[in-house]
């Protein structure tokens, strides 16, 4: 199948360029500092706290947490950077003109990159938080509620961010792109913040807003249902029990996500496949 | 000679008009929101011929095979190519297409991007194992495949171009502009190729605003400006008989200009030699004649023909030749 013949053809680009290369060594710096950085400061609340085991439970969670946050930025950004130029860039330079004429439809082209990108994204991000879980449960004896589930809506996160690039790179020309979808993906995280506080200042019309700003984009949101899962399950437990931290932290969700969320996110990444398609089609090159 | 704004097939085609054209446009028509690009083409390139696609720079050449691909959709009238409406993938299947914007993937060597486009083209891996080093070698790459293709000079990125586009052994080939970055050897060994091609059996749809590479290898033409054919048909058909008589003597004087001027329009002097406009090439033995009675030593008597680039000049600005 031609996509397929694409998909190769990108990653061979990714792997050639030394995208994959400098991914692979910038990744592996970062799981080295968050080694050393959980390991000293997991100590030193172990120390400091005299055996407070709410401390320790406390301070793994939010030390976990707040490195797959990293982690989720740096896929998004990836998502992002990978996408903006999908179609754009190689349309704008007249690269795409040779490869079109061939017996290979618009829609085979667009999937095969969009293949090509979705395999580096979520291997890039399921390696990563795997490689901060087992660090955390190495060091903390760290248990996340379901990694499984919290691995699966990371992913489908940077599957929205990316699908999202691309069909913008098959209307915008790739700076604007670049403008555009890093806007919508700030205008997504603002929202979950504001909401955030809504609920935690049960300010309805802050929620709303929040929910809103999940419906234009459900990055923030799947980030947040995503986080649910990562968090250990004896913060949830302990909190739970002794009242502390009702709200959750800021960055990560207090609850697992609804079932609206996923049928709204998988919706979203089918429509906007089928709008870039469209639009891709249309384009004269 | 056709004087119409459309390239149907000539009267003394019509045997060779009654095989089922390669390309056929009709009423083809692109606009760009107000701006027109194509106006009402017309035309058919017929198999195994080199059309040559010839106009001023933004008359809409790149356009029009730009539509044959796919690449551009028309706003009106009908496309077809090898029997497919233009952008069907399963007409590109034999179809090979060097763009004018060619540029490649700088990442990739050579005979990497030959392979790729092979296995796009539903080449099998020994298809592509033999016919890569072959058409490398066809452009003038030989030994060179294994280079990276940001090393590429940029005439070496048109002849990988060039090989892509001849790569699967396709029955039309769409070569916009295939010569631009190419030095003087180089255009010839283009034309050389594109002559190798004809003699397979290939169909050549040539777009350029060369006219000396259209003139060299082209069977029919049709010249293009601001979107409309102006002028279509066979090359020597187009440029007509030889008109004028280039007489080229030991010495000129207003006398011999006098007499030269009863069988003619004298429209140039330059030196000894004396320029002609005649009605035809009965005329040469009387002006021979008259010369060597006079006692003019007649060095040469050369029939002159309209050359491409007068006619296309004249279309162009509107001074029809």
């Amino acid at each position: 199948m031609n996509a397929l013949q694409v998909t190769r053809w990108t990653l061979q680009e990714a792997l050639r360029r030394r995208l994959l290369l400098g991914l692979l060594l910038l990744s592996a710096a970062f799981v080295a500092l968050f080694a050393v950085g959980f390991l000293l400061l997991y100590r030193e609340v172990e120390e400091t706290s005299g055996g407070d085991r709410l401390a320790a439970v406390l301070s793994a969670n939010i030390l976990t947490v707040l490195g797959l946050y990293a982690v989720q930025f740096l896929g998004a950004f990836l998502a992002l950077f990978l996408s903006v130029g999908a179609i754009s860039a190689d349309a704008d330079s007249g690269m795409l003109h040779a490869v079109l004429g061939r017996p290979l439809s618009r829609w085979q082209y667009l999937i095969g990159r969009w293949l090509a990108f979705a395999a580096l994204l979520s291997g890039y991000v399921l390696v990563m938080s795997g490689a901060l879980l087992l660090t955390a449960r190495a060091v903390a004896g760290y248990q996340p509620v379901d990694p499984l589930r919290a691995a699966a809506l990371l992913v489908l996160e940077m599957l929205v961010l990316l699908t999202v690039g691309v069909l913008g790179s098959t209307v915008l020309p790739t700076l604007a792109n670049g403008v555009v979808t890093f806007s919508l993906f700030g205008f997504a995280w603002l929202g979950g913040i504001v909401a955030f506080i809504g609920t935690l200042a049960s300010n309805e019309a802050m929620a709303n807003l929040g929910t809103a700003a999940g419906l234009l984009l459900p990055s923030d949101a799947l980030w947040r249902g995503a986080s649910y899962y990562f968090q250990s399950a004896s913060f949830l437990a302990e909190t739970s029990a002794v009242g502390a931290f009702t709200g959750g932290v800021p960055f990560a969700g207090s609850s697992p996500p609804r079932l609206a969320l996923l049928a709204w996110a998988l919706g979203y990444l089918l429509i906007a496949h089928l709008i870039a398609r469209a639009a891709f089609a249309r384009r004269d090159l | 000679m056709s004087r119409q704004a459309s390239a149907e097939p000539l009267a003394g085609d019509r045997a060779a008009a009654e095989v089922a054209p390669v390309i056929e446009m009709v009423g083809l028509r692109k606009a760009y929101g107000r701006r027109v690009a194509l106006h009402d083409l017309t035309l058919q390139v017929r198999p195994g011929e080199v059309f040559g696609f010839l106009g001023p720079n933004g008359a809409g050449k790149t356009t029009a095979v730009k539509i044959l691909t796919g690449l551009v959709r028309p706003s009106g009238g009908r496309v077809r190519v090898l029997g497919f409406d233009a952008g069907d993938p399963q007409g590109r299947r034999r179809i090979g297409y060097l763009p004018e914007q060619f540029r490649f993937q700088d990442w990739a060597t050579g005979a990497e991007l030959l392979d790729f486009h092979g296995r796009l083209a539903g080449m099998s891996a020994d298809e592509r194992r033999s016919r890569v080093p072959e058409v490398l070698e066809q452009v003038g790459l030989g030994g060179r495949g294994r280079d990276r293709i940001g090393g590429y000079s940029k005439g070496m990125t048109q002849r990988i171009g060039l090989a892509q586009a001849l790569l699967a052994r396709p029955a039309l080939v769409l070569l916009d502009e295939p010569t631009s970055a190419l030095d003087p050897v180089g255009r010839r060994e283009v034309r050389d190729i594109i002559r190798a091609v004809r003699a397979e059996g290939v169909t050549v749809f040539l777009n350029s605003h060369l006219l000396g590479e259209v003139e060299a290898v082209c069977d029919r033409v049709a010249i293009v400006d601001r979107g409309r054919i102006v002028r279509s048909g066979r090359l020597a058909e187009l440029l007509g008989p030889a008109v004028s008589l280039r007489v080229e003597l030991d010495r000129v004087d207003h006398d011999l200009l006098r007499e030269l001027g009863r069988h003619g329009d004298v429209v140039e002097v330059a030196g000894t030699s004396v320029t002609l406009a005649v009605d035809g090439l009965g005329q040469a033995p009387a002006v021979a004649e008259l010369v060597v009675q006079r006692g003019y030593l007649l060095y040469g008597l050369v029939p002159v023909q309209q050359s491409l680039e007068d006619l296309f000049v004249g279309l162009v600005h509107g001074e029809t030749a």
